[in-house]
């Protein structure tokens, strides 16, 4: 009986006080933002009379008209399909090598670990160094195996860049990819891999058969918190390749920021971060639903 | 699924082969960082025979090694950051105290209290963590601007604050979670209120969660790129931002360059002690237990 009461009381406890804080904040940096982005969206700065004026849907008109916009996400349709294809098999394989007590497996997954908190911007510039024609270690080994032509520079050749900025992306992401794999294949059971083993099954086959399907959930939510990162790109071409060489790298985020902040296009920059967020909210929920990912 | 020895050998080599691919770009920019320019030029590169120097930091953080130990020199050299660091560390800090206590008290309810919404109100929790940064960052640099913001600790305190706000709630309710709530139902029966519960009973069980929640939050701000690249100018300025200046009309300072990543790999050692346990859940905002 006491338990009851005691259950309704949990229940009936208002809740507002603990969450108004964050709701506040909420409002005032994401909803509010986002209202003035709309507004933002039909109006452009004049710079001759220095002042945003309405321009109705002139903006909107003009992002289907733009060839660039259009470039821009194809861009970053291919950066995210490329890095998140590779980023999940290389981290399931690397997951399932590293899935046992092998000599110093706890220290290698330290070492993994470390390429997740190195600020992108500085890994950006460490891989502008690496990708160097003429001192970088990495143009180096690739013209010395006769994979790299000395006379393309990696980054500023417009058919390698985008796969130049990738190499860093998919260098700092995979172990991510390791970390999330490695902890979801630990706590798998081992009755079906018991029962899988007496009846001979390949290895090939328990892991199509029985890890995949298991690990699901897991997979999902890599793709999802991974993906949403991956679509939203800006600090790796930002200081490795600033979207040349041409436009071969420009990803939405970095036209939207160069249109606001280098052309002064204030509403026109508004407009594009606009439409790359309903892009990653739509795709996302999306997945949440088709994935019954929960939270 | 150990297989004969021979094979766990084979698995043990490939491991530290990969690994140590991995762990390579590492190393090589820390070579750099100790490395004179003429070695750095060099051709082929150089990876282990140079004569290591300590200049590079010097320039970059006005520390100096001699014959009579660690000697500090503030200021002097075009690249001398170490008031970038000190904007980085007070930011983050104040940034990761501000979302975790915020982040804290939202769990605790969203967690224990059974309300109209809820589900939803996670939900919108979570689609604040799928924004581009672009789309806040835009509006945000105008709002800034006309509330005097740009440039200022308290500009940059709030916006990675929000920024980690997502993560901090659904990380610290996965950790609440795992409190049974049968506890708290008891210390109501004995007459204590809500808060009590928190603060006395709830919050010193949820200590390690804590702990892992502060050290992710400090982490993403250290590494914040665009906000801090857009919201600030010339007085204040993280890390990450200052990153670029290395490159000016006369080539780059790969050299000081690489000292100052070398000194960005130093908060990945800090998260490997601290927070490993936790790290997986972390990432993945709670939704996944190591």
């Amino acid at each position: 009986m006491r338990v009851a009461q005691a259950r309704r009381f949990v229940v009936s406890d208002h809740p507002l006080p603990w969450l108004l804080p964050l709701v506040a904040i909420l409002l005032v940096f994401t909803v509010y933002p986002l209202i003035y982005n709309i507004w933002l969206s039909f109006h452009e700065f004049v710079p001759r009379r220095r002042a945003l004026e309405f321009v109705g849907t002139e903006n909107w008109v003009q992002l289907w008209n733009d060839t660039r916009f259009w470039q821009s996400l194809v861009i970053t349709f291919t950066y995210f399909a490329i890095a998140l294809v590779f980023e999940l098999v290389l981290g399931m394989a690397i997951a399932l090598l590293l899935d046992s007590d092998g000599f110093g497996f706890g220290f290698l997954r330290g070492v993994l670990t470390m390429t997740l908190v190195i600020p992108p911007a500085i890994v950006g510039m460490m891989y502008l160094l690496m990708e160097d024609p003429q001192f970088g270690v990495i143009s180096y080994l690739l013209q010395s195996i006769g994979l790299l032509n000395p006379n393309n520079p990696i980054l500023a050749t417009a058919s390698t860049a985008l796969a130049g900025v990738l190499v860093a992306e998919i260098w700092q992401w995979t172990p991510f990819m390791v970390l999330i794999f490695l902890a979801g294949l630990r706590a798998l059971p081992p009755e079906p891999y018991e029962a899988a083993m007496i009846d001979g099954a390949s290895s090939f086959q328990i892991f199509r058969r029985i890890t995949l399907p298991m690990m699901s959930k897991v997979i999902a939510i890599a793709v999802l918190v991974r993906g949403i990162d991956l679509f939203r790109v800006f600090d790796y071409v930002f200081v490795m390749t600033s979207g040349g060489p041409g436009a071969s790298t420009y990803s939405l985020s970095l036209y939207a920021w160069q249109q606001t902040f280098s052309f002064v296009k204030w509403g026109y920059g508004a407009t594009l971060s606009l439409v790359t967020l309903v892009i990653i909210l739509v795709i996302a929920n999306l997945f949440i639903r088709i994935a019954k990912v929960r939270w | 699924m150990n297989g004969s020895f021979s094979t766990r050998m084979l698995r043990t080599i490939a491991a530290w082969v990969v690994v140590a691919v991995f762990f390579f770009p590492i190393y090589y920019w820390t070579s750099v960082a100790f490395k004179h320019g003429n070695d750095i030029f060099n051709r082929p590169p150089k990876l282990f025979a140079f004569t290591p120097t300590f200049d590079n930091f010097q320039k970059v953080f006005g520390i100096s090694l001699g014959s009579g130990g660690i000697t500090v020199t503030p200021g002097g050299g075009n690249f001398y950051m170490a008031p970038r660091v000190w904007d980085s560390i007070v930011i983050a800090t104040l940034s990761t105290v501000l979302a975790v206590a915020i982040a804290t008290l939202a769990a605790y309810a969203l967690s224990r209290m059974n309300f109209r919404g809820r589900h939803s109100f996670v939900g919108w929790v979570l689609s604040t963590r799928m924004m581009p940064p672009v789309a806040v960052a835009v509006p945000m640099f105008f709002i800034y601007k006309n509330f005097g913001l740009i440039d200022t600790y308290t500009g940059m305190v709030l916006i990675h604050a929000l920024m980690n706000l997502p993560l901090a709630v659904l990380l610290m309710k996965s950790f609440f979670d795992d409190i049974p709530s049968e506890i708290d139902e008891s210390a109501i029966v004995d007459g204590a209120s809500r808060f009590m519960i928190f603060r006395r009973i709830v919050l010193p069980m949820a200590k390690g969660g804590i702990a892992a929640t502060a050290v992710l939050c400090f982490i993403f701000s250290w590494t914040e790129f665009l906000f801090a690249l857009t919201l600030t100018t010339t007085s204040v300025k993280t890390v990450p931002v200052v990153s670029s200046t290395f490159v000016t009309s006369i080539g780059t300072a790969w050299g000081n360059m690489a000292a100052l990543g070398a000194a960005s790999i130093i908060p990945a050692f800090i998260v490997i002690l601290l927070v490993q346990k936790h790290l997986v859940r972390g990432l993945t905002m709670g939704s996944l237990k190591q």
